[in-house]
């Protein structure tokens, strides 16, 4: 080395290069996204997060939920996150031109939650009946409840312990006999949307949501007896969210997305990620998942119970004449949860649902 | 002088030297002694912290229910405290510490402007105990290695730049004409690290790039400061012990030469590989798995380099602690290079990239390379600065096993944990709860080798605190691993 200018030039000059290289390019090349739309003017895709959103995603951030989870489907020659029913298609840059920060994630402690919002049952809004949550101190009565026995007749072949599955209720396998006769009355909505025919619950029992006192033999193996019920239509109605799961999940007989389990809120649904959030294991005993009780407070039900208490079973449940009730963080947590959401088709992604799954065409719009 | 003109001898130190020359350097050691010990002591401290939040960590993953009412405890919080404190707080202030020695005896003057030094580390340890404070209280700007919240950034800025001008003037006092090989790292150590932090802060922050760009930036920004921050100093530091401590020149400085320039080129241009198969343009992701795979010419020519160095000289590791802990360090490096071009090849990543296989390599290079190099700098600086020797050979030991085998556990439990998790979670037709359970044993695994971290870092703090506290060792004679035998080795070890 002849002198310092070399020595300088040098080292600034490797520094600038990469840097040009790896973030100046980059940003010029695809920096100045613009979201989407068909020839009107309309269908826009992506939106702008709303504010409760924009919120939640500081939630997210703060409470390091990206330690854990990642936010993006990878294409399906490049792995199997489509196989595993993450998302329809890859993720794109487009996905994520409102994000900020952008959480793509680099471990999958957990899931990935690219598309958790899109799994979600349509009528998520609907809020628990309030008489869930009173009468979750007595959880041997209600917890096994839901299931919506009346809606579909074919179901009946399939075995009745997945619906009792749920880990909540694994100390009292006795419940499974009395839900089967008794459907709550005040449960309408949640048990329409999304407790799908017990027929689902085979497919997907290999999940852990499944008790292994209950069903042992089918919760490691996909489940070969369901592709013959799983399409009845009572079924696909059943997750509306979620059509390409119904369809892929008939014809590959492997795990749709984790269906409801009695006596917990729809899957996927706000009140799911509320009771998820506050007691994982609740939900899935395997879950390494934290719990975040501190975003949740315990408070004495003061005239009537509010709409947006816990749907608490077992050791979970607060004590009698108290409810346990989100925070607003909490509520933003979950309302961005139930944004993310990859679903709408991008122009310049082939969307790779139709080979996977079978060919019965997917009702998502501009396939 | 040869074609390059980089003297040879430059760090070679003959038992022979002239006592001016002896004298010299004990005047330099002596002028550095308040600034370095600010940045070492400091640095210590964060480690002990950060070990405490990594046992936390460790447990609380196979605990989660613990603590789960307290908001500043949960595990998405104290991990990245945990991480910042290591990064910013203990790997960041101990490499400044033996960067700022290294400037000082190889620029050949007494420290100039030691209020700069001591207000860069005042504001350095504001601005970590700011971040990490801002971290558990939820203020993490939620972009993995930049978690610290502006108010944070902006003092460890400051700080920064303090401990950069001083460099820099430093670099300007220095006599005689030969840049050794050190210092060529150490300064661009010093360059690269204030232009990383700022162009990563500002696209980030200040002027945000747009969706997917942020990712990119902010692994960008991580693998830079892993490869042109702690990689430089650490082989900038090992290319100073190994010659220094075995009394020999530096093998080939064409090597190394070679090694620096190809280093600066290939390792800034990793960091992509990182978001393999992510939504972004192929050809960002393709570069650096290319460059990964390219950085395998520097790790050669370095590896090389050193192992030649010490060829016929590695006995010596049987004394030495200083000589013991960077070699195991330089290696670690090979092994760092090799295991991170393994994991970015694509049919690779496929299986890892969302796995424990990333934190080993993170552990590998931060921990197994960067660290060992700075704990062997340490044993070789500190007692110059104290005038007194380690007290307990057996101490030393002690620290080095444990560390050693502590580290070589865990990433063995990652990297092994992370590859069947991977292969599980690629596998459809199992659940995906199956990836996460069977890599749990390897997480206790994990634990039980952080707890043999932990005691090493007990160890080498007490053993610093009794340095501190003017308890060491008052001799002319290093303290040595093991008893010398008859003729050993000279006295500089």
């Amino acid at each position: 080395m002849k002198g310092l200018a070399p020595l300088f030039l040098g080292i600034f000059g490797t520094f600038a290069f990469s840097w040009v290289g790896l973030t100046v390019i980059p940003n010029w090349q695809i920096g100045h996204l613009n979201p989407q739309s068909d020839e009107e003017g309309t269908d826009i895709y992506p939106m702008p997060q709303s504010g409760m959103v924009a919120r939640g995603a500081r939630v997210y951030a703060a409470n390091g939920c990206i330690y854990c989870h990642s936010q993006q489907v990878r294409a399906d020659y490049a792995a199997d996150d489509i196989e595993r029913k993450w998302g329809e298609r890859r993720s794109a840059p487009r996905d994520y031109i409102f994000e900020r920060p952008v959480f793509l994630g680099k471990m999958r402690m957990g899931q990935d939650i690219a598309n958790v919002g899109a799994r979600a049952p349509a009528e998520q809004e609907s809020p628990l009946p309030v008489g869930a949550a009173t009468s979750a101190t007595s959880p041997p009565q209600q917890g096994g409840a839901p299931v919506p026995s009346p809606a579909p007749g074919g179901a009946s072949p399939s075995p009745p312990p997945p619906s009792a599955g749920s880990p909540a209720l694994a100390s009292s396998p006795a419940t499974s006999p009395a839900n089967a006769g008794s459907p709550p009355p005040g449960a309408p909505s949640p048990g329409a949307t999304a407790s799908p025919s017990p027929a689902g619950s085979p497919a997907t029992s290999h999940l852990p949501a499944a008790s292994p006192a209950t069903s042992p033999p089918a919760r490691w193996s996909p489940s070969p007896n369901a592709p013959p019920v799983s399409p009845s239509p009572s079924a696909a109605a059943a997750t509306p969210g979620g059509t390409t799961s119904v369809s892929s999940g008939a014809s590959a007989g492997g795990a749709p997305w984790p269906v409801q389990t009695s006596g917990e809120p729809p899957m996927y649904s706000a009140a799911w990620h509320h009771v998820h959030l506050f007691s994982p294991r609740s939900i899935n005993i395997d879950s390494d998942m934290p719990s975040y009780r501190f975003l949740y407070r315990a408070r004495r039900i003061s005239d009537a119970p509010s709409a947006d208490a816990l749907h608490l079973t077992g050791s979970d449940a607060p004590p009698e004449g108290w409810e346990v009730v989100p925070t607003f963080d909490a509520k933003c947590l979950v309302a961005y949860l139930m944004s993310l959401n990859q679903s709408h088709p991008l122009k310049e992604v082939r969307s790779a649902a139709p080979a996977a799954a079978s060919p019965a065409p997917s009702p998502a719009p501009g396939k | 002088m040869n074609a390059t003109g980089i003297p040879l001898k430059q760090p070679s130190v003959s038992a022979a030297a002239g006592d001016a020359e002896q004298l010299e350097r004990a005047l330099i050691d002596a002028s550095t002694r308040l600034p370095v010990l600010m940045f070492y002591t400091s640095a210590m401290a964060w480690l002990i912290l950060g070990t405490l939040l990594a046992g936390f960590v460790s447990f609380k993953l196979h605990s989660p229910d613990m603590f789960s009412d307290i908001s500043f405890l949960t595990w998405g919080r104290v991990r990245p405290a945990h991480m910042n404190v290591m990064v910013y707080g203990w790997a960041s202030m101990a490499g400044i510490g033996t960067a700022i020695w290294l400037m000082a005896r190889l620029s050949r003057t007494v420290l100039r402007y030691p209020l700069l030094l001591v207000a860069g580390a005042g504001f350095w340890n504001l601005g970590v105990l700011l971040g990490v404070g801002g971290i558990l209280l939820g203020d993490s700007t939620g972009y993995p290695w930049l978690e610290f919240p502006r108010y944070a950034a902006i003092i460890l800025f400051v700080a920064y730049t303090l401990v950069v001008s001083w460099a820099v003037l430093m670099f300007r006092f220095r006599r005689g004409e030969q840049i050794y090989i050190t210092q060529w790292y150490l300064l661009g150590a010093f360059l690269w690290f204030p232009w990383l932090y700022a162009a990563g802060q500002l696209m980030l922050f200040v002027v945000p790039v747009q969706g997917v760009l942020q990712s990119a930036v902010g692994w960008w920004y991580a693998n830079n400061l892993l490869f042109l921050w702690f990689g430089a100093i650490g082989l900038g530091t090992a290319y100073y012990m190994i010659p220094k401590v075995i009394g020999r020149p530096v093998y080939s400085y064409h090597l190394a030469a070679i090694g620096f320039w190809s280093y600066a080129l290939f390792s800034s241009w990793t960091g992509m590989q990182r978001l393999v198969d992510g939504p972004f343009p192929a050809w960002m992701i393709t570069a650096s798995i290319a460059a990964t795979i390219l950085t395998i010419i520097p790790v050669a020519t370095v590896g090389l380099n050193h192992h030649m160095t010490m060829q016929g000289y590695f006995p010596l590791m049987h004394y030495s602690p200083t000589l013991r802990f960077t070699v195991f360090g330089a290696m670690s490096y090979t092994v760092f290079s090799l295991v991170g071009v393994l994991i970015s090849l694509r049919s690779v990543a496929r299986y890892v990239n969302f796995t424990q296989a990333s934190i080993a390599y993170s552990h590998l290079g931060l921990y197994a390379f960067f660290t060992m190099v700075i704990f062997g700098s340490m044993y070789y600086i500190v007692p110059r600065l104290i005038g007194s020797e380690w007290r307990y050979a057996s101490l030393i030991k002690l620290h080095f096993w444990s560390s050693a085998y502590g580290i070589g556990l865990m990433t063995l439990m990652l990297l092994a944990g992370g590859f069947l998790q991977g292969a599980n979670m690629e596998n459809p037709s199992l659940a995906f709860s199956e990836s996460t359970e069977t890599v749990l044993p390897y997480l206790r695994g994990r634990s039980l080798a952080g707890l043999l971290l932990t005691v090493s870092h007990f160890i080498f703090a007490y053993h610093f605190g009794l340095m501190l506290l003017g308890l060491g060792r008052k001799s002319t004679v290093p303290t040595f691993l093991n008893p010398v035998e008859a003729e050993g080795p000279e006295g500089h070890l």
